[in-house]
């Protein structure tokens, strides 16, 4: 009996210590230096989405809006659909500044949380740690803040579809991307035309559709 | 020298904003009455809007339009439907949301804040937010239309809106557009056409 135990223990143990993100995936060697987060590097587009945000049952909707401003340097704006300003953020590197948000709302465990899912979304480049590949896709692991990052392209296309935040055993946040469904391939690679940012550990999910005229 | 310089400045702000004055008592008198006499003929409104939404670092301001209906005293439904679908209906102490399909109610009872602004929203689009002890009011006439321009006194509210404008037209006194302008100085602009007054609006249409 104790030794059954104890097995079961050791394989719940190192079961759950198994990364599930790259499961199915085999290491390959790096052929790049950098991994390039293509969407939100374009400084002459607005980027402008219907945004929902769901987080323990309460629903909130709203307009984000993001612009990269300079080298390395994000502004990020969540407005009502009415339009007035619920945040106002800048990231620029591992610089954060918080210009503008709702006194209500302004909680560090909320604005920690905005903070690192808006620098997973839009962090352009990062050193490759490993690289691995399947039939579909090429998934390239960077460190991040004691976490790790997997940035999944298909294969062989090379659209930029998953980001997986980590710890070394858990996922943390899963970032979903859909690129616009365009004629210029290079269209497609650069603009996220869905974006869901879904939370492994807490309940909070926030997705993203980008403005389309009708 | 300064002096000339000061009066030079004078007359070219007066020049760049020469169809801007103030208006005297008298006016006041007359625009409000007159504001008074449309809102209380107005039953319903039925609307088209355009939302621009300025923010000083955007290259283009963000478009979003829709539709608007008001029924008195204080029924208003809010309907962008585009370039998404998302309709509010302010009821009683109440906003109905429908978000693309994704219903909430929301009670602004309890949000002092919350139930200022909502009141604002109704008010503005019934023309008749005169009687209010919370904003300084300050009230110009252009060439072609009047303007009237509330700026809070609680410094809570101020922290969110610096100003809030409304267009009237001069023959009818009907709003013809709503400005929101931020401490930032970054603004929201919505601009009502198809305008339809007293039209047959049902109850049911209040709901999300």
């Amino acid at each position: 009996m104790m030794r059954f135990l104890l097995i079961s223990f050791l394989v719940f143990v190192t079961s759950s210590c198994a990364l599930k993100t790259t499961k199915g995936l085999q290491t390959t060697e790096i052929s790049e230096a950098t991994v390039v987060n293509p969407y939100f590097s374009d400084t002459a587009v607005d980027y402008v989405y219907k945004a929902k945000i769901a987080v323990y049952g309460n629903n909130f909707g709203g307009i984000v809006i993001i612009k990269k401003v300079g080298v390395n340097k994000h502004r990020v704006v969540f407005t009502t659909e009415f339009g007035s300003k619920i945040f106002d953020f800048l990231f620029e590197g591992d610089q954060f500044t918080k210009n503008f948000i709702l006194e209500d709302l302004d909680k560090k465990i909320l604005v920690n949380t905005l903070r690192k899912d808006f620098k997973l979304l839009l962090t352009e480049t990062m050193p490759v740690q490993e690289q691995f590949v399947s039939d579909d896709y090429k998934v390239y692991k960077s460190v991040a803040e004691n976490r790790y990052n997997f940035y999944f392209f298909t294969n062989p296309q090379g659209q930029l579809q998953k980001i997986v935040n980590t710890s070394k055993s858990k996922e943390k946040v899963v970032v979903l991307v859909t690129p616009l469904v365009s004629e210029t391939l290079s269209e497609a690679k650069m603009i996220a035309d869905k974006i869901a940012i879904n939370h492994q550990n807490i309940k909070l999910s926030i997705t993203m559709d980008y403005f389309k005229k009708n | 020298m300064r002096k000339y310089l000061f009066i030079l400045v004078l007359v070219c702000s007066s020049v760049l904003f020469g169809q801007e004055v103030t208006m005297n008592a008298s006016e006041i008198i007359a625009f409000k009455k007159q504001v008074q006499t449309t809102a209380s003929a107005t039953k319903t409104i039925t609307s088209d809007f355009v939302q621009y939404k300025h923010l000083d670092f955007l290259d283009n301001d963000i478009e979003t339009s829709g539709k608007l209906v008001f029924k008195s005293p204080d029924l208003v439904k809010w309907e962008y439907t585009n370039p998404y679908q998302y309709t509010v209906v302010f009821k009683e102490d109440q906003l109905l949301i429908n978000d693309g399909g994704t219903k909430s109610n929301v009670d602004i009872g309890s949000s002092k804040l919350f139930k200022k602004l909502s009141e604002l929203i109704v008010n503005s689009v019934k023309g008749t937010l005169f009687d209010t002890a919370d904003f300084d009011v300050s009230y110009l006439k252009t060439n072609g239309e009047n303007k009237v321009i509330f700026t809070p006194k609680d410094k809570k509210m101020a922290g969110y809106i610096a100003s809030f404008e409304l267009l009237f037209t001069k023959e009818d006194a009907t709003v013809t557009e709503v400005k929101m302008v931020e401490p930032s100085e970054d603004f929201t602009r919505i601009v009502f056409t198809n305008r339809i007054v007293n039209s047959n609006v049902n109850d049911a249409v209040f709901t999300n």
